[in-house]
């Protein structure tokens, strides 16, 4: 029970540190000084930490890292356990004392040496199976834990070389000589033959594919590389060379089939105005044809822009009239203030003799009124001369204005 | 309804490049042998004949013999591809340095405008390399902006096929096929001038020399 209690307080210590182990498994060192040197000294005599150079700093053991790594499924994970052929004597032994302990008919020892060659063949097992799992991670993320294209392809060559490493020692595997360790014994053979040799299939078959697309990958790689050093080499040749040109390949006799490329032929097809089944919808093409015209008035061609100039010009033009109407119906307004006499609109018209239109004059004049600030058109009176319509009631029509001073 | 073959006819007359980015549904078409043939076929009509590139991910039509006309046009085709070869490569470059990938641009890859235009905007060597670039007459670019330079580069890109962009809301560009058939036009013209790029950018490498 000793063993017992010790290992059970070692997990309590992990579970109670475990801050610190994981720390230390991220970072790879322990910074000491962060921590109490009760907790540290704890963590070296359980064989958690240990400093592998006087001078060095404190760092996982590495069975606990490998516990982390597997249980984590790490990437950063490379070792590939392949020392199959120790593993495979040490069955052959346990074996042999089995069989020994059962001739003799030390029934004790012998289960004590079943369980122990049980532990140790799943162990081979799974050590065989973590292996595979290991290449398979490091596969699928393409070697994602290194940044360049040249580690890749060493991260790749690293893993070939385990993958190979790890095939040799399969062959170690002599399931003839496994087959007459066990003899007729059934536990024997269930754990030597056929647990391996299931195992040892298995094992094999992803192997293969794991070698195989290790290859593809590495192709690939290499072809990144290529492709990244053929562009930077022509970069390259035409800074030393600028007018470097390639020759005019299309007028080979053969012309290379990258450079024979047809001349896009296919155009937009037309309309047929006389297929009923297109009614509807050219109709619809039709509606938004107009609108867009329409919108397009906006923006005109040149020749109507120029048109559009010679209108400004006319509109000057019309102002300059105005302007002559407007100031004589200011001269008017000035001479009733200069004379103080009421005096009717036309009146001033004829005796000034202005050639105005008689109707626009009196808009002119009524507009000069109207435009006036209302505190100047206190000053002035101005009353319409007129009658009512004479078949419209409610109209009047204005025929004369006079104005006065108020 | 126009029918798949025809919808296939009328990309590759019209002059397009169909890969599995462009347009994935005529490309598994003219990965089926019968299919394959008849569109060959139908084009053999029109004197021209199915062509493929980057080793049979591209599909663009060829002709099948060549006239003077031909050569005429063949001709003004080429001049063009080789004057557009030197801002493409450093485009690509470009991308790729600011991408901080040592994985070259190639069918399928995704650039995000915003990731590149940030690390453009935070190294000046970039952005005086993307202005260089968005100034040949490929791109004409007469923005002194970072961020009218780069959409202008990749709405041109656009519209000559080499990169497309998926979902017109974001700013993820996916390379195509035509990306792959520069490659090889690259490779050709490397093999048939005995140019040996990647040997001379292997020993620039060696020598130090940054590029």
């Amino acid at each position: 029970m000793n063993l017992h209690q010790a290992g059970v307080s070692l997990l309590k210590a992990l579970s109670r540190h475990s801050d610190l182990i994981m720390q230390t498994y991220l970072s790879g060192s322990l910074n000491e000084n962060e921590h109490s040197p009760k907790v540290i000294d704890k963590l070296m005599q359980l064989g958690v930490l240990w400093r592998p150079e006087p001078d060095a700093e404190l760092r996982l053991k590495q069975a606990v890292r490998n516990l982390l790594e597997s249980s984590l499924h790490d990437e950063r994970n490379r070792q590939i356990d392949a020392n199959i052929g120790s593993s495979l004597a040490g069955l052959k032994t346990l074996a042999q004392h089995y069989k020994e302990a059962l001739h003799l008919q030390k029934f004790s020892d012998a289960s004590a040496y079943l369980s122990d060659l049980t532990e140790h063949v799943y162990q081979l097992t799974e050590s065989l199976e973590n292996s595979v799992r290991t290449l398979f991670s490091r596969i699928n993320n393409e070697f994602g834990y290194v940044g360049s294209i040249d580690a890749k392809i060493r991260e790749n060559q690293l893993a070939q070389e385990q993958v190979s490493e790890l095939l040799n020692q399969l062959e170690m595997f002599q399931f003839d000589q496994l087959s007459i360790e066990a003899g007729s014994n059934r536990e024997l053979r269930h754990l030597l033959v056929v647990t391996l040799q299931q195992s040892f299939a298995k094992v094999t078959r992803e192997l293969a594919v794991v070698q195989a697309r290790l290859l593809a990958l590495l192709g690939r790689f290499r072809e990144f590389k290529g492709r990244t050093q053929l562009l930077k080499g022509f970069l390259l040749h035409l800074e030393q060379q600028p007018d470097f040109a390639p020759k005019n390949y299309s007028q080979f006799s053969q012309v290379p089939l990258l450079f024979n490329q047809a001349k896009a032929i296919i155009n937009p097809a037309a309309v047929d105005v006389f297929c009923t089944a297109q009614e509807h919808d050219l109709q619809e093409i039709v509606g938004k044809l107009k609108a867009i015209h329409r919108h397009q008035q906006a923006n005109i061609d040149d020749s109507e822009r120029k048109a559009q100039q010679i209108l400004v010009e006319q509109q000057a033009e019309v102002e300059f009239k105005e302007d002559i109407l407007k100031q004589a119906a200011e001269a008017y307004f000035c001479q009733v203030i200069e004379t103080g006499q009421s005096l009717t609109a036309l009146d001033y018209l004829k005796q000034n003799e202005l050639a105005f239109d008689a109707e626009a004059w009196l808009y002119q004049v009524i507009g000069e009124y109207q435009s006036l600030p209302l505190e100047e058109q206190s000053y002035f009176a101005i009353d319409t001369i007129g009658h009512d319509h004479p078949i419209y009631n409610g109209n009047f029509v204005i025929q004369d204005l006079e104005l006065g001073l108020r | 309804m126009i029918t798949e073959q025809g919808r296939v006819l009328e990309l590759l007359l019209s002059g397009q490049f169909i890969c599995q980015i462009s347009d994935e549904d005529a490309w598994r078409y003219l990965k089926t042998a019968d299919n394959n043939q008849a569109i060959d076929g139908q084009l053999n009509t029109l004197n021209r004949t199915l062509a493929t590139a980057a080793e049979g991910e591209v599909f663009f039509a060829a002709y099948q013999s060549l006239g003077d006309s031909e050569r005429k046009i063949l001709g003004q085709q080429f001049q063009e591809v080789a004057s557009h070869l030197q801002p493409l490569v450093e485009w690509l470059l470009l991308v790729q340095q600011a991408a901080g990938s040592d994985t070259p641009i190639s069918q399928g890859s995704a650039i995000r405008l915003t990731e590149i235009q940030a690390s453009l905007e935070d190294t000046p060597a970039f952005a005086e390399q993307l202005e260089k670039i968005s100034r040949y007459s490929l791109f004409g670019s007469t923005s002194s902006q970072l961020d009218g330079q780069l959409k202008l580069v990749f709405k041109r890109l656009t519209d000559l096929g080499y990169v497309l962009k998926p979902n017109s809301e974001k700013q993820i560009y996916l390379a195509t096929g035509k990306i792959d058939y520069l490659y090889d036009v690259i490779r050709f013209i490397d093999e048939t001038e005995a140019l040996s790029l990647a040997e001379q950018a292997e020993q620039a490498v060696q020598q130090g020399s940054l590029i």
